[in-house]
């Protein structure tokens, strides 16, 4: 209800300028917004979820679970659930109303990445290392994996002609990269070879393929209308494609032509590129770079470079915008802290004194007919009660456009994330203990472990039996 | 300690209570505010305009026990007649028919505020005995004597999901509470260098905005019990704050008469609204769809403002109660149907120092009722978030819950005019010496009114 009052020209800026924050908890590797953007999950060197309100930059949860580093993170259309991929080669999905984790997977093999299907939380896609990507329904207190395919679509002439050495490429073709399109009725997968599989997600059939690059792909994101897609690939260059609306029934694959949008690439330091994300809109190309503090913004229309966001003194990894506003989180490499670049708003002064105004050259006063002139105050008051007769309306809320999409189509009411008034959880910068007046030490690194001993933390039955065995592995694989 | 009346201003400059109330803005010296001096003279911590009420501190006692008697005997039966001179829209309601459902007692002292729960299940008072009471809102059975702070309650605002209750009292601190075991929460928010005055949750519950008489608005991160951000504010106690629906705004107001519109985000001062009076503003409040501010100021006035359109404008103002001296509040509350959309309006409730409670329609601030029952000043009224129950607190240390009931027929009649019932007089700030004035075109129609005064 702000955007009224706030100064316009500042509204019209849509790319952040100067650091404004840092967030600390840990060492964050892995960072992600919420859907509503009021809150940032960071996935922690040691294992543990930090949920960041962004609104207080305060901790306003932690989430322990994962014994190795969190790989990748994400959340459900409420904003509820919250999936994290951890290097323990587990996903755990998280019920943010009480911090319990509602189902535990195990794979045999590490993670890239595991993303929420956008419509059912307990659906999600992910690309394993060295193995087939794998679809996995967590309805029930089991869950059920089901394999996709990493090859990409043949035509019936190219399967004919397909000489032997091909096939034997194609079948050792892996997955690096899926995730859902916005409807959730596709996965996008991308492969060690640079292909890009469409694949259905009810029949696990790919649907179209398209080789993006010769390399691997390393990461891929969607703007939230799921026309737009960049692609981070190994060769060093960020591709941006128009897509299809793949949930419309008419489209035919087999006509289906792609084409590379734009190519960004540094071609004189010949930077390769961490990670990479949308703004909101699409309008902006975020790529954090390798061994250089630099992030890079590339517009989408004109395809070129408009900023790099500078300020700190670390590479950065993960690079993310925030859903609505023009606001960018980066995790940096080396103190795993989370930095935060938005605009500075000036201090309207006309705002706080309402009879000055702000001109840009001097103007001649011309003083009103009556400006002067003295009359009762009573008839001047009652003149002013008068005219107070419009209709007012205090009640109605006007639903804006957004939020009437993200909150009335479920029919369930928003989701708000309890508040925890605990200090212990709230503490940021908790490797550091007070031993004394004005000394501190490091945190041993041990201690604050015992969740490891997993007896308060309500489990799922697919943890509870594998709890044994899995808690003593985790204990022993432990970094001192 | 001997505490005075939380909701009284504190004004030690004698002139005003001779000067004529208008003439007062310029010439008032910005507050002498060093904290020993204002514990020193904290019996005086009034502002009156009362002639014959003298500033002395034996008189504070007296006016908690004393019981006035109405200026004017307040019956719900309604005898008054009006003259009808112009018809209302069809079918809205042109009066409304609260009745006393129950009283509740136990607090010691005058009662400074007083809150429903978002879920509407309890009502929590605070009180200047230092204590805050939750009551059952169904059956008025008191759940929990809430017992922490050293000096009198000025302020209560429940989280949003209505777990946890705040409170600001005169010791300089904001405690939390958990409403359903009555615990303390162990850290209280210290930073405040004079009394919390005023209190309020963002709609998310995660942060805190408090407005003090050190005349600065902290905005605290509730979970780490800190102060994320503090407002330049004002330069003149803070008397009231307010989180706009989606929690993107803070209203401030204060005695210098400046109403502040803040930025949450960002901590900047979008808007601020004056009236050309200046009058101390001892109340501000977000109407339900965040649009307008509803402003009590001390010229018993209520104004509402809408704040987003040009550089903000009064729109409507709501008179007929006496409001001079303490921070009255009040609340907006719905009537007609309320299922159906288009027959719900709104109404504004607002306790008054005679002891009644004033419920006015939004929109032509004409009088729907007059509650009479309490026999001191109404210091906080709240409507209920989902029922039609309406509770008020009192000097007289009772609340009393009031219920709607439907209209008997005889009281479906018309008023006129401009937000005060004819017969009264009427609480004019400018008429202080001529009030016949008023009464006399009060059954005139708006518009001739005004012609025949230009005329």
């Amino acid at each position: 209800m702000n955007l009224s009052l706030i100064d316009p020209f500042v509204l019209a800026q849509d790319c952040p300028d100067v650091i404004t924050g840092r967030l600390r908890s840990g060492h964050s590797t892995s960072i992600r917004f919420s859907h509503r953007g009021d809150l940032l999950a960071s996935g922690r060197h040691d294992g543990i979820v930090v949920i960041f309100d962004i609104e207080t930059n305060g901790v306003a949860r932690k989430l322990r679970g994962h014994t190795r580093q969190v790989q990748s993170l994400s959340w459900s259309t409420n904003d509820r659930y919250l999936l994290s991929a951890g290097q323990d080669w587990k996903c755990v999905l998280w019920d943010l109303q009480d911090g319990s984790r509602v189902r535990t997977v195990r794979f045999e093999a590490a993670i890239f990445i595991a993303e929420l299907h956008p419509k059912n939380h307990m659906l999600f896609v992910a690309a394993l290392f060295e193995d087939q990507p794998v679809i996995v329904d967590m309805t029930e207190q089991v869950p059920v994996k089901h394999q996709i395919p990493s090859a990409p679509r043949r035509s019936q002439v190219e399967r004919e002609n397909a000489t032997e050495k091909q096939n034997a490429q194609d079948a050792k073709q892996t997955t690096t990269m899926t995730l859902f399109t916005p409807s959730g009725k596709h996965v996008i997968a991308g492969t060690n070879k640079g292909w890009m599989n469409i694949i259905d997600t009810e029949t696990h059939e790919v649907k179209y393929s398209f080789r993006v690059t010769n390399n691997i792909i390393v990461y891929i994101r969607l703007t939230p209308s799921g026309r737009n897609i960049v692609v981070n690939a190994s060769d060093r260059i960020v591709r941006t494609l128009h897509l299809p609306d793949f949930s419309d029934p008419k489209l035919d694959f087999d006509t289906l032509q792609l084409e590379v949008e734009h190519r960004f690439q540094d071609l004189v330091q010949r930077l390769s590129w961490n990670h990479v994300s949308f703004s909101p809109s699409g309008e902006y190309v975020t790529a954090s770079t390798w061994m250089n503090h630099h992030i890079y913004v590339w517009e989408r229309g004109q395809g070129s470079l408009v900023k790099i966001l500078e300020g700190t003194k670390e590479e950065l990894s993960v690079v993310e915008w925030h859903p609505s506003r023009p606001f960018v989180a980066a995790v940096g490499v080396d103190s795993g802290r989370v930095w935060l670049w938005s605009i500075l708003q000036p201090q309207r002064w006309s705002a706080l004194a309402p009879d000055f105004v702000e001109v840009e050259e001097n103007v001649e006063y011309i003083e009103r007919e009556d400006e002067f002139d003295i009359q009762p105050l009573e008839e001047l008051h009652k003149r002013r009660l008068d005219q107070e007769d419009e209709e007012v309306d205090v009640l109605t809320i006007e639903v804006k456009g957004s939020a009437a999409e993200s909150g009335a189509v479920n029919g369930e009411p928003e989701f708000m994330m309890p508040v925890i008034l605990d200090i212990e959880n709230s503490d940021s910068e908790d490797e550091v203990v007070a031993v004394g007046a004005g000394q501190f030490r490091r945190r041993s690194p041990g201690a604050g472990r015992e969740w490891m001993n997993d007896d308060e933390v309500a489990v799922s039955g697919d943890e509870r039996r594998a709890n044994g065995t899995a808690v003593q592995n985790g204990t022993k694989r432990r970094r001192g | 300690m001997d505490s005075p009346p939380k909701r009284s201003r504190e004004e030690t400059e004698d002139e005003y209570d001779d000067a004529p109330p208008r003439k007062r803005s310029s010439s008032r010296s910005p507050h002498n505010g060093s904290p020993e001096y204002r514990l020193a003279e904290r019996p005086a911590r009034r502002y009156s305009r009362d002639r014959d009420n003298s500033v002395d501190d034996s008189a504070d006692e007296r006016r908690y026990y004393e019981r006035r008697t109405p200026s004017r005997s307040r019956s719900r039966s309604n005898s008054r007649s009006r003259s009808q001179s112009n018809t209302p829209p069809p079918r809205k309601p042109t009066a409304l028919n609260y009745t006393p459902h129950l009283i509740l007692r136990g607090h010691k002292r005058a009662i400074s505020c007083l809150k429903f729960s978002p879920n509407g299940l309890w009502i929590a008072s605070g009180s200047a005995d230092a204590t805050i009471k939750i009551w059952s809102s169904s059956s008025g059975a008191l759940e929990h004597t809430l017992e922490g702070h050293l000096a009198g309650i000025n302020t209560l605002t429940w989280s949003p999901d209505s777990t946890t209750l705040a409170s600001g009292s005169d010791d300089k601190s904001i405690r939390l509470w958990d409403a359903q075991t009555g615990l303390a929460h162990p850290t209280p928010l210290i930073g405040h260098h004079n009394y919390v005055y005023s209190l309020a949750f963002s709609p998310k519950g995660n942060m805190l905005v408090s407005g003090s008489y050190d005349e600065a608005v902290f905005l605290w991160d509730v979970r780490a019990a800190r102060v994320m951000r503090s407002l330049p504010a004002h330069s003149d106690p803070v008397s009231a704050v307010d989180f706009v629906r989606d929690g993107t705004l803070i209203v401030s107001c204060s005695h210098d008469g400046l109403i502040r519109v803040w930025d949450t985000g960002t901590g900047q001062c979008l808007r601020t609204l004056v009236h050309e009076d200046n009058a101390p503003v001892t109340s501000v409040k977000f109407s339900p769809n965040g649009k307008y501010i509803l402003a009590h100021t001390l010229d018993s006035c209520i104004r509402l403002w809408d704040y987003a359109n040009g550089k903000g404008k009064c729109i409507k103002t709501y008179q007929g109660h006496t409001n001079a001296k303490y921070s009255l509040s009040g609340a907006f509350g719905a009537y007609g149907s309320r299922t159906g959309s288009r027959e719900t309006y709104a109404f504004v409730a607002s306790g008054s120092e005679e002891g009644g409670v004033v419920l006015w329609d939004v929109s032509s601030k004409n009088v729907l009722q007059r509650l009479s029952g309490h026999d001191e000043a109404v210091l906080a009224v709240d409507t209920h978030p989902k029922e039609e129950l309406l509770a008020s607190a009192a000097l007289d240390r009772s609340i009393r819950i009031w219920k709607a009931s439907p209209l008997p027929e005889a009281r479906v009649k018309q008023e006129t005019s401009n937000g005060y019932d004819p017969d009264v007089l009427p609480p004019n700030p400018f008429a202080t010496d001529s009030p016949t004035w008023f009464g006399a075109c009060g059954t005139l129609t708006a518009s001739t009114s005004c012609a025949s005064f230009v005329a």
